[in-house]
């Protein structure tokens, strides 16, 4: 008989609007957000999900879906267009006589129960749109597995400053979670967690059913599913992954990044032939360098045109930097303009933005102040005009 | 244009491109950072809305295969219609490879004939421009022509050129098919043409039935005064590659921003095979003017009036001028390069000199280390 079967399902969540990236998500889904030169955020999971040969992957949306639903198209780019499997873009739909957004992150896989069922899966892999990483998940299903876990949970180090922000598991010696704390005023651990999260589906889909019909529950797999889970003596683990791990979804972390992209000790080596990350190519010809133009530790790649003076930036495809223009410590997005004479200073110039002639955009930034870099961004498709001054940490629509 | 169908010539004129060609077609020879000729072909065909396309080959052409695979980054991965890739054909009755192009097209005639296309676009694989074929179709149409003819202009060289004279209404009413090198700039035929399907069955028939093997002489210069066949010149830039010296002078034009804009951002995109590199990184040492990049490279030196293909490694202090580094190139510690072309997967090895002049550039063959 013809199977559908697979093993291990991903569900990756990229339905949020990604609020802290401000005009950056104006327009698109975080996920869809420009990152590295030539890669978008969700080049990430997928290229992962592939490389760890998971080949099933359901992408959930919800905020403007159209350039992330265009973006990933039929799968091609991550070897993905599968006869049976791939990737499948999942907005909420009517059920019967009812339909919901996704009220939360749980609740937006629950929803899609039918979706996986298809699959029979044995495992799910829960991915979240907004890392920067590279990462194998296969590793991880082995571990969970050898654990003989029903939920393991994928976890970070980090310094125990930063640990208030995230979500904290604190763990036995043999790394199974006895306690999850959100966000804690006195973290007891340094585990991050790393919104990745393989289930057992049997499991999760039973707790999915229970966690929709309490009403009072936020349907979130951090607030909800997990303390839930762990209240009931189900067998959580810890995973622990040390490689690089950043969350992009401030204007800060994001820019820094990008920064970390040009840095080789950072850790995220994106020229790795045993790790590629893929994205969807732009057919753009090879990036022209002009006879007055300065390239320093730098990210160049197609369809730009270099005509002034770039120092540690990462810029996108078809970018074009004019004549007497500078720009240092910058992210410039596809198809932005810096026009000539212009300076642009620990920035993020948005897709298609234009800074006008000898216009001033950022200043250098030493150092952050209350854990921000304070990154000036002009937003998707503005204007800067010509001598405008914009000032640090402004924002320019 | 939608009622039209393709044939690609992969190898035509190699002999002069020595090096360039000894384990590749012309097709499949890399041009501009992170092309091969072909794609000017092939994506000018798909921006026409052509899609049926067939590609003749005579030898050495796994490079080709293996860079066109299956169509897919051309678009042209198709339930009906796409790609077709014919390996050299030999016969029953005869075991050598065909010997020109009326007794290659003879080889596929099934495949022609099979086509409901009204019309076929037979082109060679070395010409770089950006053609729109909605446009020649028009022309074709008001012209009443029965073949249509690309042209554009230059000085003939040493390798074989058709020179056409025209009249004032776009008829071709002389045809000169020659290898002398001239000053002079002349009307000269790109090797694209487009025809009427049946009636290219029916002169390749009756030409081959005859004996005749030459497609410039025998089909068109033959014929030149019973068909209506008219000249039709190529708007904006247009180049034939097939010599060493045509390659890098028509390589090094594209450094020209108005050839760029003219080849790249005016008819359509010029798609080639994905290769998933990296952004190329610029290090500490970087000192790159008046080059053309493509992803993947990382460079530590010097880079002038240059073209570098994806995944060029250039050490600290090493320079590179008026030169053409392939695919994989490695140019160690304070290694000079200056009107070189190093194939794919060169290594130039530390404090190496390489020099050539514009006429005749050094040529460094694929996988060598120097």
């Amino acid at each position: 008989m013809y199977s559908n079967k697979k093993k291990c399902v991903a569900m990756l969540l990229a339905g949020g609007q990604g609020t802290r990236l401000y005009s950056l998500t104006r327009d698109l889904a975080k996920p869809a957000v420009s990152f590295g030169g030539k890669y978008r955020i969700i080049d990430f999971p997928l290229s992962n999900c592939i490389n760890s040969n998971i080949d099933t992957i359901g992408v959930l949306t919800q905020y403007k879906p159209f350039d992330l639903n265009q973006y990933i198209g039929n799968g091609q780019p991550w070897d993905l267009d599968r006869l049976n499997g791939g990737v499948f873009v999942l907005p909420p739909y009517m059920k019967g006589e009812t339909s919901d957004w996704y009220k939360g992150t749980a609740n937006a896989i629950y929803q899609n129960i039918e979706f996986i069922d298809k699959f029979s899966p044995e495992y799910v892999l829960v991915l979240s749109g907004d890392h920067i990483y590279k990462m194998d998940y296969s590793q991880m299903l082995a571990y969970h597995k050898e654990k003989g876990a029903d939920c393991t949970i994928a976890v970070i180090n980090v310094s125990l400053e930063e640990a208030s922000r995230f979500g904290i598991m604190n763990t036995n010696p043999d790394n199974s979670v006895y306690e999850f704390a959100e966000k804690p005023k006195h973290p007891k651990s340094t585990n991050a967690s790393m919104g990745i999260y393989i289930f057992n589906w049997s499991k999760l889909r039973k707790y999915l059913i229970e966690d929709e019909e309490d009403k009072s529950s936020q349907n979130d797999f951090g607030k909800n599913i997990i303390p839930k889970m762990l209240g009931d003596g189900q067998k959580l683990f810890a995973y622990n992954f040390s490689g690089y791990w950043k969350d992009v979804g401030t204007i800060s972390s994001l820019w820094e990044a990008n920064m970390d992209v040009l840095d080789p000790s950072s850790g995220i080596n994106l020229d790795d032939s045993a790790w590629k990350i893929y994205a969807r190519n732009t057919a753009e010809p090879p990036h022209y360098v002009g006879k007055n133009a300065l390239i320093v530790n730098s990210l160049i790649t197609e369809g730009c045109n270099i005509n002034g003076k770039v120092v540690n930036s990462v810029l996108s495809t078809g970018v074009e930097i004019c004549e007497g223009a500078v720009v240092e410590d910058s992210n410039i997005m596809p198809g932005a303009k810096i026009c000539k004479g212009a300076v642009v200073r620990h920035s993020i110039v948005g897709n298609n933005a234009v800074v006008g002639e000898n216009a001033v955009v950022g200043d250098t930034q030493k150092e952050m102040v209350d854990g921000q870099w304070q990154i000036t961004v002009v937003g998707p498709n503005a204007n800067v005009k010509a001598n405008q001054v914009v000032p640090v940490k402004a924002m320019v629509d | 244009m939608n009622n039209a169908m393709s044939i690609i010539f992969a190898s035509d004129n190699e002999s002069k491109l020595n090096e360039l060609t000894l384990h590749r077609t012309t097709a499949s020879l890399p041009f501009g950072g992170r092309y091969r000729c072909i794609d000017f072909a092939l994506s000018n065909l798909v921006n026409s809305s052509v899609t049926t396309i067939g590609i003749i080959t005579r030898s050495n052409y796994s490079s080709l295969m293996d860079h066109i695979r299956m169509g897919r980054d051309w678009d042209l991965n198709r339930k009906n219609s796409g790609i077709a890739v014919f390996p050299p054909y030999a016969s029953n009755t005869s075991t050598n490879v065909f010997k020109g192009k009326i007794e290659a097209l003879y080889g596929i005639l099934d495949y022609i004939e099979n086509s409901d296309d009204e019309y076929v676009i037979v082109t060679n694989s070395n010409i770089i421009a950006s053609i729109d074929f909605d446009e020649v179709y028009e022309a074709h149409l008001a012209s009443k022509a029965d073949i249509t003819m690309l042209t554009y202009t230059s000085q003939p060289t040493t390798s074989r050129r058709v020179l056409v004279e025209s009249d004032l209404s776009g008829r071709v009413r002389g045809m000169k098919i020659t290898r002398n090198a001239s000053d002079q700039v002349s009307e000269v035929g790109l090797s694209c043409y487009l025809f009427n399907r049946k009636q290219l069955i029916q002169l390749v028939t009756d030409s081959y039935e005859r004996g005749k093997m030459d497609f410039e002489r025998d089909i068109l210069q033959a014929n030149i005064d019973s068909l209506n066949i008219h000249a039709y010149k190529v708007a904006g830039h247009a180049a034939l590659v097939d010599d060493v010296k045509s390659y890098y002078k028509e390589s090094m034009a594209i450094l020209d921003g108005d050839i760029r804009d003219s080849l790249f951002y005016s008819v359509g995109k010029v798609f080639t095979k994905v290769k998933d590199s990296v952004p190329t990184r610029y290090c500490e040492g970087a000192k790159v003017v008046n080059s053309l990049i493509a992803d993947g490279c990382k460079i530590n030196g010097t880079v002038e009036n240059s073209i570098l293909f994806r995944g060029v490694v250039v050490e600290e202090g090493a320079e590179i001028r008026n030169s053409i580094v392939m695919e994989g190139g490695r140019i160690m510690k304070m290694s000079r390069l200056n009107f070189a072309i190093t194939d794919k997967d060169v290594t130039v090895t530390e404090d190496k000199t390489l020099s050539g002049s514009e006429a005749y550039p050094v040529v460094v063959v694929k996988n060598k280390t120097v």
